[in-house]
């Protein structure tokens, strides 16, 4: 009976296609939409990490109340130390020290006379040991639009926003002034070595990165960092990891009653990334909850029509001594196997096209502008075990659910009456 | 057993509601129908042939009288004990063929035997039997869009016979036909009649059909108006 009803299902196009095409497009939107979010909020989960917060961070504790509004003056002192008691304590994580201001640039001719200024978010950055790794995390040599990496004390790095705003090029001179973590007024010289652009809207508006020590001179902090980041060696965050890290540290200070003593936070704790991380683990639930609501209201409408035109076919099984169950249980056989070939379709063409865009990304530049998220401009899928999977759900649930709704018409209509249509 | 009675019908009404009220399509059929009939019913559209032949066949209940079907009271069987007579018991053969237009003539006739424990062989053989029965068995592969009329009947008369029923049951099964194929329809099925001493009953307008039976019962306005057996001269 089923090979019998397989058979159907293959050879009446009418029956099969329409469902397959729905449920195909359904499963291939699935998996579609599925690793396009998974890969956008993993990569800005990665950027946000790499850029800003760390997998664990350590702040000051009167920092750690706003720790969204880096303050020079709320810095950690004694990092040489401090970096070392982390490094003995929580030894499978990169700890780096990074110094995050708010300063003024001031590009002067040839007389001294400004020529260009603006104000620039800037970080205080390891860029020159040999073992860094934070070059990495930003990204900066692929990054570069004009001139070279910094190779000594002095240089520093701009966005090409900026620059081709202000006319700036590589080699050309600048004064950043702010002010110093005791509140006096700083102001250095830095020459650009080159421009970078980030591919993030916040960034690439005006930013300069400079080396760490270079920014604890200038803002007369020696042996002082705004934050020491902790990253997994793994590179990958992991919530039940980053928690112990953070516990463990804070349990370190406990005894320290000094408010500028450090305190650590996780990813989690900082900017919205804990409900960025519950929206990414609740995206699956979400999407297959949408699409099989969606996809079984037309599945049921074409069920209808495809039950009516058959008809004459329950009629006749009916005469031949079938039950109505019967008739309605193979209706839901065969909407697990229209379910489970269009799925495997549409998975099929949705996890290649997910596959092809995880390699080259699409770039949405243009679209985010002004955009305060930090968030990729180029956007890749992510293909996960998931995503080959994910489909299936709403591909056979929304036709088993369709042609159950539809089906009970067979049940509504006495025998007599399916029969009767057969005489029409 | 020659005398066996398969149909039992006993004061027979059947009532549809049509509105708030009701229109009465049967009243008072009392019929009985032996093993191995090949009687019709006849009369003018509207006269309740095809209600009758419903109820007998298990398809519909009455709505008062008792109809008692091999042995079983339609009055009170359930669906699936109803679908199990008629899927051991009862063919059907319709005006209107009511072929499986997707699947050939072979699978058509084969349906009829899905429901019951056979083996793939058995099947087969009981189908190309059945084929040879309507003469088509060179048609086995063809879709029914391919088939004139008259073989698409004969198909339809194969599916009904390959399980061998006690009792087919025809509503106008030469309306759709030709004269010639009207009569070697008729045909078929009166010889299969003789050999397999299946018992049938007709719904019929159709002279050509009448002329082979063997019992004619007339329905007026859902009533039983004359019931005569024919004389055949061979
Ligand atoms: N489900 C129903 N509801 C209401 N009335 C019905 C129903 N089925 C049949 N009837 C009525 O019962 C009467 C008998 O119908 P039936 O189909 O048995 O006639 P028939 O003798 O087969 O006619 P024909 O020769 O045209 O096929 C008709 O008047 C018909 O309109
Ligand atoms: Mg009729």
């Amino acid at each position: 009976m089923k090979i019998f009803l397989l058979k159907g299902i293959l050879k009446d196009k009418s029956r099969s296609l329409l469902p397959i095409i729905i449920v195909g497009l359904g499963a291939m939107l699935t998996v579609l939409l599925y690793s396009w979010l998974k890969g956008v909020i993993g990569e800005s989960i990665i950027m946000n990490a790499n850029f800003n917060t760390g997998h664990v961070k350590v702040i000051s504790r009167e920092q750690a109340k706003t720790p969204e509004q880096m303050a020079i003056d709320l810095s950690l002192v004694n990092i040489a130390e401090l970096k070392k008691e982390l490094k003995k304590n929580v030894s499978d994580m990169d700890w780096v020290e990074r110094i995050r201001f708010g300063s003024l640039i001031d590009f002067p001719d040839s007389e001294g006379e400004t020529r260009a200024q603006g104000p620039v978010i800037g970080w205080g950055l390891d860029i020159l040991s040999p073992n860094t790794k934070e070059r990495e995390r930003f990204n900066l040599a692929p990054s570069i639009k004009r001139g070279k990496m910094p190779s000594k004390h002095g240089e520093a790095l701009i966005s090409e926003d900026f620059a081709e705003k202000f006319e700036v090029k590589p080699g050309d001179v600048f004064t950043l002034f702010g002010s110093t973590m005791e509140g006096g007024m700083a102001f250095q010289n830095f020459t650009v070595s080159g421009t970078v652009k980030f591919g993030a809207q916040v960034l690439d508006r005006g930013a300069i990165i400079i080396d760490i020590q270079d920014a604890q001179q200038a803002f007369q902090m020696p042996d002082a960092a705004g934050e020491i980041l902790g990253f997994f060696n793994s590179n990958l965050y992991d919530t039940e990891k980053a928690m112990k890290v953070k516990v463990k540290v804070n349990a370190m200070f406990a005894s320290d009653t000094d408010k500028y003593a450090p305190a650590a936070i996780t990813l989690q704790d900082q900017e919205g990334m804990g409900q960025y991380l519950d929206y990414a683990d609740a995206i699956g639930g979400i999407l297959i909850t949408i699409f099989i609501s969606a996809m079984a209201i037309v599945l049921w409408n074409s069920g209808l029509l495809g039950g009516l035109r058959r008809y004459t076919e329950f009629g006749v099984r009916l005469a031949l001594g079938e039950d109505k169950t019967h008739i309605y249980v193979s209706l839901l056989y065969e909407a697990v196997a229209i379910g489970l070939i269009g799925s495997l379709l549409g998975s099929f063409v949705g996890v290649l096209i997910s596959y092809w865009i995880q390699q080259v990304g699409i770039d949405l530049g243009g679209m985010m502008q002004g955009s305060t998220l930090m968030m990729p401009t180029v956007i890749r899928t992510a293909v996960t075990p998931t995503t080959y999977y994910i489909g299936f759900i709403p591909g056979v649930f929304s036709i088993v659910i369709g042609n159950a709704l539809a089906g009970i018409g067979i049940y509504k209509r006495s025998t007599a009456r399916l029969f009767n249509e057969l005489e029409v | 057993m020659e005398n066996e009675i398969i149909v039992k019908l006993e004061n027979l009404v059947k009532r549809f509601p049509v509105g708030k009220s009701h229109f009465t399509a049967l009243r008072n059929i009392s019929l009985e129908f032996k093993k191995g009939e090949f009687a019709g019913l006849v009369g003018p559209s509207g006269s309740g042939k095809t209600t009758l032949l419903n109820i007998i066949g298990s398809l519909d209940t009455p709505s008062e009288g008792i109809a008692t079907v091999i042995g079983k009271r339609i009055n009170d069987l359930s669906h699936k004990a109803a679908a199990h007579l008629r899927n051991y018991n009862i063919g059907f053969i319709f005006q209107t063929y009511n072929l499986l237009p997707v699947y050939n003539v072979f699978d058509n006739v084969e349906f009829a035997l899905l429901l019951q424990k056979m083996t793939a062989t058995e099947r087969k053989k009981a189908v190309m039997e059945a084929l040879e029965w309507v003469g088509l068995t060179d048609k086995a592969k063809s879709k029914p869009a391919l088939l004139s009329g008259g073989e698409c009947q004969r198909v339809a008369i194969a599916r009904a016979m390959v399980k061998r029923p006690a009792l087919v049951l025809a509503d106008e099964p030469s309306a759709n036909l030709d004269s010639v194929n009207s009569n070697h329809i008729v045909q078929t099925m009166k010889q299969l009649n003789r050999e397999l001493n299946t018992t049938f009953i007709f719904s019929t307008h159709d002279e050509k059909v009448m002329r082979y039976l063997d019992r004619v019962i007339q329905l007026v306005d859902g009533e039983v108006a004359s019931d005569e057996l024919i004389k055949h001269e061979d």
